[in-house]
């Protein structure tokens, strides 16, 4: 077991190396020169030059790429002799807007998106489950296909409109609520609420559509099965037969589809989060790609990605303790 | 004849203890004109038309037909477990008590308790998620309750009776840790844990290796002659059903061909389709030439 | 098992090994099985082989690999001597013209968006060959000779029975004029009465196309009905083989022995009475 997951941290090491590799060279060797990024319209050959060592763009490709991870695990220097500044580990570098540090502003903008993340699965969790276990045990009753109509227009109304359209009818025309500004829970329990309630929604809208069909679809599918006519036939209660027997089997596929669902949200929810004004990961990326900001267009890449790789690790782990057929095999 | 739908709305007829106590002369097992019922696209269709038949305790009663004849059917109308839209009619008298009356919930107690079911797929019938143990001993804690240390040793003792070798151990173990004979001595250990008066086999041994299934109906008529348990053994194979059943009956569409006395039906067949069928079985002893077919196609 | 003249279909050593890889994303240890062990058989001309084992047993992989479906581990398939263990492009052509398969459970096996003249002009049209007739009348021929009504022609096969749908497998193999057909379980999943049917069917077209059968089964009633020669196989090895009385009557392997007597059979004596009565009947009612 403990051998098993090594294994598999170090394919996902090696995973991210690559995709490290891929980012860099997208970004700073195939994107246009990041010096003009940095020094503007104004700038004189010696200036570019400067930014290019201070950089550590006038080295070798692999040189470059070495300093970069290592600046990962242990920093890095920028520049040389007294100008030199330097980066603590982990270092993404710093923004070519603001100069801040890049992974501080990912530090900042994190929470933001976990907040936006967990308040969403837990609705949308609930909301599929429920609406698909609803939907396959009425299945072809008015209750089925109602579920059903929400759950299609769930995946076909885009996002952007769903958060413009709630917003506008209740921020708007019933003044439910105040326009949302986010503020921390402690601060204020309420304002935070209400700034996060509507973006939990219309996250949660479209991803509980896709979980209502597929649970409502593995759910029946499941009830087909010989076991269940075996449960039946021994006479157990329904709630039990569809509890222990059916609910089981059917959700325990779905959990691979969540824990990627979950780590591509905690790695920013673009629109919503633009959409709403909230200050995280998603927006973060959404205004570093406008300004063109590719330290932290990379930084926020390589995140999404090291957070799919941690989730399915994860999730694999999950499902040798959920599934006994994966779980044996292992011993 | 009246048309009876069990539903959660049944009238309930006698209270749910009286179904175990046997009503004075009655068998144990009394189908009379029972007709399952379907609804179609073209309307209804019985796949089971006006069968009677009756089970004494220890005895066997074999159902042979082919694929459609309905006796998958027949079985599934006696546990009140049919398919969705269908209905049964007639009577199906459990101890002289009609099981067709029945609410869902008086059903449930009779089902697994007093009536048990084998079926033909044990891989299928059997949950992967939860250990044999548990999946064993689930109808004896459903019925009469008790702790899951004693559910546990219910079902040790079980697959103990069912010659599954060091239970202790292997009642832990989950289904696709036992190969396909194994797994049908666990569906039998389930099904005769609980003592029931009357086992429902529904090709036990169709989907079985000829070795396993030799051992596995071997095992079958041990258990029985140990427990004098009823028995309704449904199957497609006649070699099989000559070697378990007391009586037959043989169906076809549905319909009741013939039914007799295994050495009657076998011995004598009145039925030409009896005759075409046992006319059309490959036998291993000697060849008689062309087997003949039965022309229904 | 003469020496003297060539087989129609001959391998030779065959293993394989299939590494088995862990269900689910997980734990994905590889593992290797050995499905089949250094097993040799042939067929003559006009000849049936069964090959006749339990589930688990490598009857299906050796079949598999004898029609080259599958390629083998190690070991050759020669056809009328010719090695076509790597045969390419060309070679395989006429290697499926030779030889075709009917598999177990027709449905699957059967395109279900394709009408049935469709499916059996298939193997022809893949490989370019013209039908000796107009198509239609080609095609027409073949299902009434199956036993399938020409009319139906047009029809899918969903819209057909279990046994009428294996006789379009039939026919479909039979399509290329093939001097083999491989029989993977091809009767195992019909009702015995429509079993029958095609058994005798198949040992009809036998007759009049001078066909060789590797008959694929589990059932060993229905090998003594069909099979000139039988292999038994038990854990990817052949441990008895020969001609089918041999086999039936003085089985020499204990596994053997010990498939034959599990075998379940109709009482003999409520048999013999069956017997007797229908003789006496028939003389009465001649």
């Amino acid at each position: 077991m403990l051998f098993y997951i090594l294994k598999r941290v170090a394919a996902g090491a090696i995973v991210l190396f690559l995709i490290t590799v891929f980012t860099y060279t997208v970004f700073f060797v195939l994107s246009p020169d990041p010096a003009y990024m940095i020094c503007g319209k104004t700038c004189t050959p010696d200036r570019i030059a400067d930014i290019h060592e201070k950089l550590g763009l006038d080295k070798p490709f692999w040189e470059q790429i070495w300093i970069f991870i290592s600046g990962l695990f242990v920093g890095r220097e920028y520049g040389e002799g007294v100008n030199a500044v330097h980066c603590t580990a982990p270092c993404l570098g710093y923004s070519f807007q603001t100069s801040q540090s890049v992974f501080e502003m990912i530090v900042q903008r994190l929470p933001v998106s976990a907040t936006l993340a967990v308040g969403a699965a837990v609705l949308w969790l609930l909301a599929g489950i429920g609406g698909g276990l609803i939907g396959a045990v009425k299945k072809g009753t008015w209750w089925d296909r109602g579920i059903m109509v929400v759950a299609l227009s769930g995946i076909s109304l885009p996002n952007y409109f769903v958060a413009l359209a709630l917003q506008y009818i209740l921020v708007v025309k019933l003044k439910w609520l105040p326009f949302p500004t986010a503020v921390p829970f402690a601060d204020d329990p309420l304002q935070w609420f209400q700034a996060y309630i509507m973006p939990w929604f219309v996250l949660a809208f479209m991803y509980a559509a896709m979980y209502t069909r597929l649970v409502r679809a593995n759910v029946i599918d499941t009830l087909g099965q010989g076991f269940i006519r075996t449960a039946r036939a021994k006479g157990l209660d329904p709630n039990i037969v569809m509890g222990k027997h059916a609910l089981r089997p059917a959700l325990t596929p779905a959990l691979t589809l969540f824990g990627m669902d979950f780590a591509a949200l905690l790695g920013g929810a673009l629109i919503t989060e633009t959409v709403f004004g909230l200050n995280g990961v998603g927006k973060l990326t959404a205004d570093s790609i406008t300004q063109n900001d590719q330290p932290v267009i990379m930084a926020v890449t390589l995140l999404a990605a090291a957070l799919v790789v941690v989730a399915n690790i994860v999730v694999d782990l999950l499902y040798s303790v959920l599934d006994p057929r994966v779980r044996v095999k292992a011993q | 004849m009246s048309r009876q739908k069990r539903s959660k709305n049944a009238p309930r007829t006698g209270s749910l203890k009286t179904v175990s106590i046997p009503i004075k002369g009655s068998t144990l097992l009394d189908v009379e004109n029972l007709t399952v019922t379907f609804p179609t696209v073209r309307g209804p269709v019985d796949v089971v038309k006006d069968s009677s038949f009756r089970i004494d305790p220890g005895k066997t009663l074999g159902i042979v037909g082919e694929s459609g004849s309905g006796k998958s059917m027949t079985s599934l109308a006696i546990m009140g477990l049919l398919p969705e839209g269908g209905e049964a009619s007639g009577r199906i008298r459990f101890f002289g008590h009609d099981l067709l009356d029945r609410s869902d919930r008086e059903m449930r107690r009779v089902r697994g308790d007093k009536i048990a079911m084998i079926f033909q797929d044990p891989l299928s019938s059997l949950n992967p998620y939860y250990t044999v143990g548990v999946q064993i001993a689930e109808a004896y804690r459903a019925h009469r309750g008790g702790s899951k240390a004693a559910a546990k040793k219910v079902a040790v003792d079980a697959m103990r009776r069912v010659k599954i070798a060091d239970p202790e151990q292997r009642v832990d173990h989950y289904p696709h840790q036992f190969s396909g004979g194994m797994r049908q001595r666990i569906m039998i250990a389930m099904a005769l844990c609980l003592e029931p008066d009357l086992v429902i086999a529904d090709e036990p041994t169709t989907a079985l290796d000829v070795t396993v299934q030799a051992q596995i109906l071997d095992l079958m008529k041990e258990l029985q002659e140990e427990t004098g348990t009823g028995m309704l053994f449904i199957t497609h194979d006649l070699a099989v059903v000559s070697e378990v059943a007391d009586e037959v009956l043989v169906m076809k569409g549905g319909e009741t061909m013939e039914h007799g006395t295994a050495e009657e039906i076998f011995s004598n067949p009145q039925s030409s389709y009896t005759t075409a069928l046992l006319d059309a079985v490959p036998r291993i002893t000697d060849v008689v030439g062309d087997i003949k077919g039965v022309s229904h196609e | 098992m003469s020496d003297t003249k060539t087989p129609l279909l001959e391998v030779q050593n065959l293993t394989k090994t299939f590494v088995t890889q862990g269900s689910g994303a997980v734990f994905a240890g590889k593992r290797s099985f050995t499905a089949v062990d250094d097993v040799s058989f042939a067929v003559q001309p006009h000849e049936t082989l069964a090959i006749v084992g339990e589930s688990g047993s490598g009857k299906s992989t050796m079949a598999r690999i004898a029609a080259k479906l599958l390629e083998p581990t190690a070991g050759n398939v020669l056809l009328n001597g010719t090695d076509m263990t790597h045969a390419k492009a060309k070679d395989l052509a006429h290697f499926r013209s030779k030889v075709q398969v009917v598999f177990q459970d027709p449905f699957s096996s059967l395109n279900p968006k394709h009408t049935v003249e469709r499916i059996i002009m298939a193997p022809l049209d893949y490989q370019g060959v013209k039908p000796p007739k107009k198509r239609r009348d080609f095609v027409r021929d073949l299902m009434d000779r199956v036993g399938l009504n020409p009319d139906h022609s047009q029809r899918y096969p969903g819209q057909f029975s279990g046994g009428q749908a294996q006789r379009v497998g039939i026919a479909r193999a039979l399509a290329v004029g093939p001097s083999l057909v491989v029989c993977d379980e091809a009767v195992s999943a019909l009702d015995v009465s429509v079993q029958a049917v095609v058994i005798n069917l198949l040992k009809d077209l036998q007759r009049e196309r001078d066909l060789s059968y590797i008959f694929i089964a589990h059932d060993l009633a229905v090998v003594r009905h069909i099979a000139d020669t039988v292999a038994v196989v038990n854990k990817g090895k052949i441990v008895e083989h020969g001609d089918r009385d041999s086999i039936f009557d003085a089985p020499q392997h204990e596994y053997t022995r010990e498939l034959l007597s599990a075998v379940p059979q109709i009482n003999p004596e409520w048999e013999a009475a069956r017997l007797t009565r229908a003789q006496t009947a028939q003389k009465e009612n001649p």
